[in-house]
């Protein structure tokens, strides 16, 4: 999989599978953004405005999470990530991420672990602050995902205004993150002997990451918004930079050139890119059975496209497919139920919980 | 024309703000580039500079069009009205709406700057004494009686700066440029590659050359060289559908249009040229 192969995708063929049924479990969500099985039944969740929330999919009653810390909600800030620790049916422990302002006044992304006892939040702990400090909460990316090692990742993402930074090793703009659940830095972290680095630091020059994803083989891919074309998927190293801004294949919304560079060398190339962007939202890697087609295979919901992207991978990008459009709707976030059951959440506010079966 | 005079004048002045605003941002982000050990050679600087001037010009030229709009409207007001007149008001009247265009669309787009020039002190203060520089030229516009000449050439200007868009993509980026005409580049085969890279890059520089000399010489034959080029492919665009059996591109009528808008403009030069000689 290391073999970095680019492929410029300029079309998608629009092929639906067909053969799924889609059942809404959950509607009037308020711009839900992310979601983690508890139990085949229980999924906890997150809405932007700050709000945790555990739903239960059989008789759909919705229960509040106290003691949630608040958030700066607004542009694309908010309470984001929630993920289970690995060992979470011992210890209960949780890990989200939000955008909060820090003592400056600035808003920055934030990690914090507590425990979920009783439908609160108790022993809060800020694990993390990113220094990256703008402006308004954009660019935040946010994804949380844990290493088989039992280290922490987090998507910290370039701040828009900020872009250049994701260049340069003081400061958490465009970086990916790696931390101990404590909150304290692993030793064997990339940029730790490095002077003027961030020791957190695990790879740089990224933009908004929105996909996070270690497969059992202990593999991390990314995905992360380009600007106007130049969305990307990534294969991560430690140590490695991908590149943003410095080579780009998208160019900024204004139309202006962010950089006439797609590759330099020290600098990763994307194992695809799609242009014109799909504004991809979400990733799983789904080993589960119960749809065959889709086992071993990555899973991209996209906002613009309004569909799942279908990729695989062997020593090329070898295939894509379109899943779901007949939806038609924006897709936030994707995660399989514990026993692989797929469930799709959708953008924005009056949002859904969309439980995708097999026909058969 | 006295009366047509005040709108082109400020579609004039506009397009002259963003010649000058949009190398702002290009050089800012060509000078960081290179700060990061990116190859920036003489040929990046023009890509970038001529690419930004069309692409990002034509997002900015709408908003400043409005800016200028509203602010020589005023200074206009302001000038019948008291005894403050001449044109350093209309150029101070330039600069507060690029600076007043440029603070609204940081707090209107999620507190982001949209322009890269704008991120710094200095690239603010430029952007301004750009729209300084834009009332100014604006003032000259209308401080003089213009002929009929002064729309052709505004819009022949107008014309080539659409077309720059499609030369500047066939001559730097041809892969974007047949994605835009709904082929992929890397799928030819060499021969096909090289054909359409030559065939298409010259009959985007010879309707922007023809447009350019019209402009300065006010031949209409220039015009309509430009036009015959736009029409024959439109026309064999519908040849190649509906005759050779290609696929059905509705591209033709952007063609037709753009086939059409140099031949009014040569036959209005000869209408008024008979006008003028009767």
């Amino acid at each position: 999989m290391k073999t970095k192969v680019i492929l410029s995708i300029l079309f998608f063929s629009s092929t639906v599978l067909s053969g799924y049924k889609f059942e809404t479990i959950l509607d009037d969500l308020d711009d839900a953004w992310s979601i983690v099985f508890l139990s085949e039944d229980k999924v906890l969740y997150t809405e932007m405005p700050g709000k945790l929330k555990i739903a239960s999919l059989s008789d759909k009653t919705i229960t509040n999470i106290n003691n949630v810390p608040s958030v700066q909600y607004g542009g694309q800030g908010g309470l984001s990530e929630v993920v289970l620790d690995p060992d979470f049916k011992s210890n209960n422990m949780i890990y989200f991420s939000y955008s909060a302002k820090d003592k400056n006044g600035k808003s920055t992304l934030f990690l914090s672990s507590a425990e979920l006892r009783e439908n609160s939040l108790i022993n809060t702990k800020v694990l993390f602050e990113a220094k990256a400090p703008r402006r308004s909460p954009v660019h935040l990316a946010a994804k949380i995902a844990f290493l088989k090692d039992g280290t922490i990742l987090l998507a910290s993402g370039d701040g828009f205004d900020h872009r250049e930074q994701a260049q340069t090793l003081d400061n958490h703009f465009g970086k990916i993150i790696r931390i101990n659940k404590d909150g304290s830095v692993p030793s064997d972290n990339p940029f730790i002997n490095t002077k003027n680095a961030l020791p957190e630091i695990y790879s740089y020059g990224h933009r908004n990451m929105q996909g996070l994803v270690v497969t059992s083989s202990g593999d991390i891919y990314e995905h992360e918004h380009g600007p106007r074309g130049g969305d990307e998927m990534n294969f991560v190293e430690p140590a490695l930079n991908y590149g943003w801004p410095a080579i780009t294949y998208g160019i900024d919304y204004s139309g202006a050139v962010i950089s006439p560079f797609t590759e330099k060398e020290g600098m990763e190339q994307p194992l695809l890119h799609w242009t014109p962007s799909i504004a991809p939202s979400d990733m799983i890697y789904y080993e589960g059975s119960v749809y065959p087609e889709l086992k071993n295979s990555f899973l991209v919901t996209a906002l613009v496209s309004k569909d799942v992207k279908k990729v695989t991978f062997k020593d090329k990008v070898d295939n894509q497919e379109s899943l779901f459009s007949e939806l038609d709707i924006r897709l936030r976030n994707i995660q399989a139920s514990p026993n692989g059951i797929i469930y799709l959440l959708t953008d924005g506010p009056k949002g859904k919980l969309i439980k995708v079966l097999p026909s058969e | 024309m006295n009366i047509a005079k005040y709108p082109f004048a400020i579609l004039s002045a506009a397009l002259f703000t963003v010649m000058l605003i949009t190398p702002i941002s290009s050089i800012s982000n060509l000078i960081w580039l290179a700060s990061a050990d990116m190859p920036v050679g003489f040929i990046t600087w023009i890509e970038v500079i001529l690419f930004d001037f069309q692409r990002l010009g034509i997002a900015l030229y709408a908003v400043v069009i409005i800016g200028f709009g509203i602010a020589f409207s005023v200074a206009g007001l302001i000038s019948r009205y008291s005894s403050y007149s001449g044109k350093y008001l209309f150029a101070v009247a330039g600069a507060v709406a690029i600076g007043m265009a440029l603070f609204l669309m940081v707090e209107l787009l999620f507190l982001t700057y949209l322009l890269g020039g704008d991120r710094s002190i200095i690239g603010k203060i430029l952007h301004c004494v750009a729209g300084f520089l834009g009332g100014y030229f604006f003032y000259s516009l209308v401080s003089v009686e213009r002929s009929y000449t002064f729309i052709i050439r505004f819009l022949g200007v107008l014309y080539a700066y659409l077309i720059l868009g499609s030369l500047l993509e066939w001559i730097f980026t041809p892969v974007n440029a047949a994605a835009n005409f709904g082929f992929v580049l890397n799928d030819l085969s060499s021969a096909a590659q090289n054909a359409l890279l030559r065939d298409f890059t010259s009959f985007f520089l010879a309707i922007f050359l023809f447009a350019i000399i019209g402009v300065v010489t006010l031949n209409p034959a220039w015009f309509f060289s430009a036009s015959i080029i736009f029409i024959g492919a439109a026309i064999f665009n519908l040849v190649a559908i509906y005759i050779h059996g290609t696929e059905y591109n509705q591209i033709f009528i952007t063609e037709f249009i753009l086939g059409g808008w140099p031949a009014i403009l040569g036959l209005i030069i000869i209408l008024k040229k008979d006008k003028t000689k009767k």
